[in-house]
């Protein structure tokens, strides 16, 4: 499987390959250097040329795409209804993204289509490598704040109790960072629970590829 | 150290006044007033290390004036620059309860630093002397890297580290002394590569070091004043240049001990404002309309989070809706 990586930053594509790998049980063939977004709504707008110049100019099979929900609508079963949208999900955005840009596409490079991997983390990456470790932190908890009209968290925080700081080195974020993926690295299970957004990632990566 | 500094009559700054954080990023258009700022401070800086005028002789009625107030623990001092004209601002006034106090502002003043770097100037040669604090081009990049390693190596190691972390296709910093007392410097490439010598390095390269400079140095300014801050850098590297100038503003952040330095810093990148999301409490805007202009603090947009949802900080700057774009005929 070649992969290919869009992110918002380099911290997150750090994140992002140890967890490809460990869902996959073994090291991906990951491009070197990621894709980058410059954050949302930038990640929508990028994300057409980057699956046409994959499609038509590279053989990587598999597009894995993160973003940061924010306070944006969380995706929840009700969107996985045939022919559903919900138009402020980034969930259901970058999936018709994925879905419109290669609808016409010849195939190429022994490939009908690019793999889509599209996951959203609720409300930020952070929350992902809290999870297990605080137990406030999920995305059901949030979507109740959301209803609750008071969020449990706000993403400032959440980034300060993994980093002990409001402005961290990039070094020191990644680091950070690696060493509560490796919590997740071990064991999946309670990412996958925890975080719907997560899990759908998890199943995009294990469908299989569009020959 | 410094809290606020408003404008009176002074430029195009007829009547505005700025709240200013540990650090904070000016954008604006071209003649806007970012200057004017940088300005204003440098001329309390060299006024303040004159002795003080007459209190009576700085009233002028409707000449331009300049107040600047000083953070905690100096809150209760104010000093207000008189100006006989737009270029000319040479009478200073200090309210203050005690001359101990003055004599304290003074002496953090006195370090202030303002810098706008210049590539050609950081390339060449400089007198081995000269190592003491970078020049305001950064002209003495060379004695000053070279006198960091005799006198600081513990700082300079650090330096040189970061250096390569950021710019990991070099191994290190060398340097060479001739005959004539002066030093340059070349980089490293490792292996049997010949070192890259400074006139065949990027632009990009030059301010990153002064930056590093800047940022590691063991005895800091109070007030760093730099213009240009994204110039002949590759915007990935933005955030790094961001934590580079974070790390003299937030020291704890980034494990250093030591007093924290005021910075204020200009760009005219859209990815730069981008690296300030999280903190638009950082950012400041000079509005330009006519010949009037004012600042605003982007915290200050009540709707901000709306915006953000709509684009990037860096787009919503370009479209105008933030202000502090260039006005078109
Ligand atoms: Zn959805």
């Amino acid at each position: 499987m070649k992969v290919a990586l869009l992110s918002e930053s380099p911290a997150d594509e750090a994140v992002l390959r140890v967890l490809v790998d460990a869902i996959l049980g073994e090291p991906a063939q990951v491009a070197p250097a990621g894709y980058r977004a410059r954050g949302w709504p930038n990640v929508i707008q990028v994300l057409p040329a980057v699956i046409r110049h994959l499609h038509f100019n590279t053989d990587v099979d598999t597009l894995v795409v993160t973003c940061d929900s924010d306070d944006s609508p969380v995706h929840t079963e009700a969107h996985e209804a045939p022919q559903y949208y919900h138009p402020h999900c980034r969930m259901c955005q970058l999936r018709a993204v994925f879905r419109q840009t290669s609808k016409r596409f010849p195939s190429a490079h022994g490939r009908l289509k690019v793999r889509r991997v599209v996951g959203v983390a609720v409300p930020a990456l952070e929350a992902w490598l809290l999870c297990g470790r605080d137990s406030d932190v999920s995305e059901a908890a949030w979507i109740n704040g959301q209803q609750a009209g008071r969020l449990p968290y706000t993403r400032a925080e959440l980034k300060f109790r993994i980093y002990q700081t409001e402005r961290p080195s990039l070094p020191h974020e990644i680091q950070c960072a690696l060493r509560e993926t490796e919590r997740h690295r071990r064991d999946l299970r309670r990412l996958e629970y925890d975080f719907p957004g997560f899990a759908a990632l998890m199943k995009d990566l294990k469908s299989p590829p569009q020959l | 150290m410094i809290a606020s500094v408003a404008f009176r009559n002074f430029k195009a700054l007829r009547n505005t006044s700025l709240r200013l954080s540990p650090f904070n990023i000016v954008i604006g258009a071209n003649g806007s007033g970012k200057t004017s700022l940088i300005q204003a401070l440098q001329r309390l800086r060299t006024l303040a290390m004159l002795p003080l005028g007459e209190a009576a002789a700085v009233t002028r009625v409707g000449g331009p004036e300049i107040t600047i107030a000083f953070a905690a623990p100096h809150s209760d001092v104010t000093a207000r620059l008189g100006c006989t004209s737009d270029v000319v601002c040479d009478l200073l006034r200090v309210e203050s309860p005690s001359q101990v106090q003055w004599d304290e502002i003074k002496a953090r003043l006195g370090t202030m630093r303002s810098y706008a770097f210049d590539h050609e100037a950081m390339a060449a040669s400089a007198l081995t002397t000269s190592g003491g604090g970078l020049a305001s081009n950064g002209a003495n990049l060379p004695a000053v890297l070279a006198a960091r390693q005799r006198n600081a190596p513990a700082e300079f190691a650090r330096l040189e580290a970061e250096f390569l972390r950021l710019l990991p296709e070099f191994s290190g910093i060398i340097f060479e002394e001739d005959s004539g007392g002066r030093v340059r410097f070349a980089l490293g490439i490792g292996g049997a590569g010949e070192p890259v010598r400074a006139e065949n390095l990027s632009q990009g390269v030059f301010y990153l070091l002064g930056l590093l400079v800047l940022s590691f140095d063991p005895v800091p300014p109070a007030v760093v004043c730099i213009e240009e801050i994204d110039r002949g850098i590759h915007p990935r590297m933005f955030r790094e240049v961001r934590d580079v100038l974070y790390r003299l503003s937030y020291p704890t952040s980034f494990g250093e001990i030591r007093e924290p330095v005021q910075v204020i810093a200009t760009t005219h990148s859209p990815y730069m404002l981008d690296q300030f999301r999280d903190h638009p409490e950082e950012v400041v805007i000079t509005q330009k309309h006519g010949h009037e202009a004012r600042f605003e603090r982007l915290s200050d947009r009540v709707d901000l989070p709306e915006l953000l949802r709509e684009g990037t900080l860096g787009d919503m700057w370009f479209s105008g809706v933030l202000g502090g774009v260039p006005e078109e005929r």
